[in-house]
């Protein structure tokens, strides 16, 4: 009998924490606060882009030469596709952990800075030619974009960051109105910070 | 303790509290969730093989491991293995996933299954880490707590020779457990369904058919040629996103018994397939498919069983010799493993066979990371010492320093289709001849981001003189502009060209062909 409640407190908590991770995604709320409410939220396919990217992690030594960082040159493994794995780095939360690797089991000249420049193409041009022909009536001519997304030291200490190629062009969508850059320039981001004060930052945007 | 001692099964009425207990305490013979152990460990395998010879690299603190608890700002949550541990431990996973496919200290090769390849997954969020290997965590963890081994297993063939007992001439031979575990599998993969329609409904584009359209149109998972080409036709997307998310609602309420049953699982099949053809999935389908055999109960086994049977009885004779080698393997592999514990006195008992499978273990881990080393991945072990970087093409290094531009407006362009009717918020009769009286649509599907646009649709003839300007503004929510032109007798029959601007240069242009026909003479054109 002991047993059968046992196993029925498990089958209870089981549940119970499916259903909370039904209705934390919901309602958003605590779908992102711990690592294991990866567990529970099934938010498979939650975004999309109109354009496809890629992530170039380079080096750039004391020649003024720039060497690719990833993939390292033992050999590129490709998760899925025949896509390098620094590529679904869709956050850019690793490139340091990655071009520090590389550097560390390679040989190469001293070192200034490491970069992560982000390509960005629209993925209409990944259509093959037969399907592009069907669609459209010009050539196809695929344009990329380049966007430099972090600086950092041959240690991988981030030394600049900037936002995403996607955000950086949505800026201009917005920003194109003469208003709202008066109105901005008017109220530059600023943080007083008061030397002997032992607070955070009150606003976190 | 099974259920059906407390309750009357002719009792008209049971309550809910005997119900449930029913649901989840019912006993039975776990044939269904055998079957989801030999899927799922396959799944496992096909996931752990290739990967790993880049443990190193993936897994340890001489590669480059991307913990998951950092994008949750938890940099320190799990501890980091060195490259010896991180090998052994995906070795070590592996064998087990194996072992537990053919139902070899079944239990056990679950529960380390289950731990490891949670683990190592965890040191891995960005090309380990997906959303199917948390459901194949979820499964491993349950079938660890199930008995899936007591049947089309290893381990039930030795308990058998354990205890005398002849193979089993009937499914009712079988042992009998509570079901509970293949109720919580069928649960797992419902809330899944129902978890993933709630993402569909806080995606807006999904049901207009853009979101699916640019995941069909990237080979970031692998190649999808079919989706590729079901973008010529959007409208069928509209329609397939409106299905899937009432078969995903639906999935955990239908999915029990009857007709329900058949026509949720078939349809969740036809999904999962239709997701490899279109998305380039493929291990994402296996796992979900898996869990589909919790759903398999005896009467399904006995129904099989029973064709097979009469199949055999009518075709064995002419296919059977044919299966000879297949059949007769394990029958080998049995005899030839007895002979060689023969001679030193051990026979296949439980723990006889729990010894040799942790020595087992241990050899081919120890093996498995003398080999790894061996292989020496990163090259620094070479003639030449460590490898040299590659040196990136100084035109192409100018090219990623040159500087962030602003997107071209051709980029902004997704479709101009023209056509002369509309489902779903979309062109579907797409064409290029028109007679007097019919509608002309024509309409621009743009890309996010895109600033607020003036738009002009306008009419050209085959000298390529603007005849008739139409514009209308896209603002930046919007991604589809659409035009209406009514072919006319005010336009002789002839070639056209529709041309798309913005407000400063062309986009593109459609040539369209217009027929005379008796119908009434008719305003030019209209929007």
């Amino acid at each position: 009998m002991i047993k059968r409640w046992l196993t029925g407190l498990g089958i209870t908590a089981y549940l119970g924490t499916l259903l909370f991770g039904i209705v934390s995604h919901a309602a958003n709320y605590q779908d992102g606060s711990h690592p294991s409410m990866y567990f529970i939220v099934w938010d498979m396919f939650c975004g999309w882009s109109a354009y496809e990217n890629r992530t170039h992690i380079i080096g750039q030594g004391v020649s003024g030469k720039f060497y690719e960082l990833s993939p390292g040159p033992w050999g590129d493994y490709q998760p899925y596709s025949n896509i390098s794995r620094h590529h679904y780095d869709s956050f850019n939360q690793n490139p340091q952990t990655i071009a520090v690797n590389c550097l560390k089991h390679t040989a190469h000249e001293p070192m200034t800075r490491l970069y992560v420049v982000e390509e960005a193409w629209a993925k209409k041009y990944n259509l093959p030619d037969s399907l592009w022909q069907q669609r459209y009536s010009e050539p196809k001519e695929p344009y990329s974009y380049f966007h430099i997304r972090t600086v950092m030291t041959p240690e991988g200490q981030i030394t600049g960051n900037t936002v995403p190629w996607l955000s950086y062009q949505t800026n201009f969508t917005v920003f194109d109105n003469p208003r709202l850059q008066r109105e901005s320039q008017r109220s530059a981001p600023m943080f007083m910070v008061r030397p002997m004060s032992q607070s955070s930052s009150p606003s976190a945007n | 303790m099974n259920d059906t001692s407390h309750h009357n099964a002719n009792d008209p009425s049971p309550g809910l509290r005997a119900r449930i207990g029913t649901f989840f305490f019912a006993e039975e013979t776990p044939f269904g969730l055998a079957l989801v152990r030999i899927v799922i460990c396959v799944a496992c395998l096909l996931v752990t093989m290739p990967r790993w010879i880049h443990s190193r690299e993936l897994y340890s603190s001489d590669g480059a491991p991307t913990p998951l608890a950092l994008n949750y700002g938890y940099p320190d949550l799990l501890p980091i293995p060195s490259a010896g541990l991180a090998v052994a431990l995906m070795t070590i996973l592996t064998f087990c996933c194996a072992t537990a496919c053919i139902g070899w200290c079944t239990r056990t090769s679950l529960a380390i299954s289950a731990v490891l390849y949670t683990y190592l997954n965890l040191l891995d969020s960005i090309s380990t880490m997906t959303k199917y290997s948390v459901i194949t965590s979820h499964v491993l963890f349950l079938l660890a707590f199930s008995h899936c081994g007591a049947v089309w297993s290893i381990d039930a063939w030795l308990r058998r020779r354990r205890l005398g007992l002849p193979s089993p001439c009937s499914l009712a031979n079988h042992p009998k457990f509570a079901a509970w575990p293949r109720r919580l599998i069928q649960i797992l993969i419902g809330v899944v369904y129902f978890g993933a329609s709630v993402t569909k409904m806080h995606t807006p584009a999904y049901f207009s058919g853009d979101q699916l359209w640019h995941w069909m149109i990237t080979n970031v998972n692998n190649a999808n040629p079919i989706g590729e080409w079901l973008t010529l036709y959007p409208a069928y997307l509209v329609v397939f996103a409106y299905l899937c998310v009432i078969w995903e609602i639906l999935f955990l309420f239908l999915s029990w018994r009857g007709w329900g049953r058949v026509c949720m699982l078939a349809m969740g099949i036809g999904f999962h397939i239709m997701t490899t053809l279109t998305l380039g999935l493929y291990l994402f389908p296996i796992t979900c498919v898996s869990t589909y055999f919790a759903f398999v109960n005896s009467e399904d086994v006995s129904v099989v069983a029973a064709r097979l049977r009469r199949w055999k009885r009518r075709h064995g004779e002419t296919w059977l010799p044919y299966f000879t080698a297949i059949t007769g393997l394990p029958r080998a592999i049995t005899g030839w493993t007895t002979r060689m514990l023969r001679p030193a006195g051990l026979r296949w008992i439980p723990a006889s066979s729990l010894g040799v499978f942790g020595v087992l273990l241990t050899v081919v881990s120890l093996g498995a990371v003398e080999i790894e080393y061996r292989l020496d991945i990163y090259g620094e072990r070479g003639p030449h010492g460590p490898l040299a970087l590659k040196e990136i093409d100084p035109e192409v290094a100018q090219q990623m320093f040159a500087g962030s531009k602003r997107l071209r407006e051709y980029d902004k362009l997704l479709a101009f289709d023209i056509g002369s009717s509309m489902f779903g918020g979309m062109i579907t009769g797409v064409r290029d001849t028109f007679r007097y009286g019919e509608s002309i649509l024509a309409q621009c599907t743009l890309s996010p981001p895109h600033e607020d646009m003036w738009l002009e649709c306008n009419l050209h003839d085959a000298n390529n003189i603007l005849i008739d300007r139409v514009g209308q503004i896209v603002v930046r929510s919007q991604l589809r502009g659409n035009f209406l032109y009514r072919a006319c007798d005010a336009l002789e029959p002839g070639t056209y060209y529709l041309v798309l601007r913005t407000g400063t240069q062309e986009l593109t242009r459609r040539k369209i062909e217009i027929l005379s026909s008796d119908e009434p003479r008719c305003r030019l054109n209209a929007n």
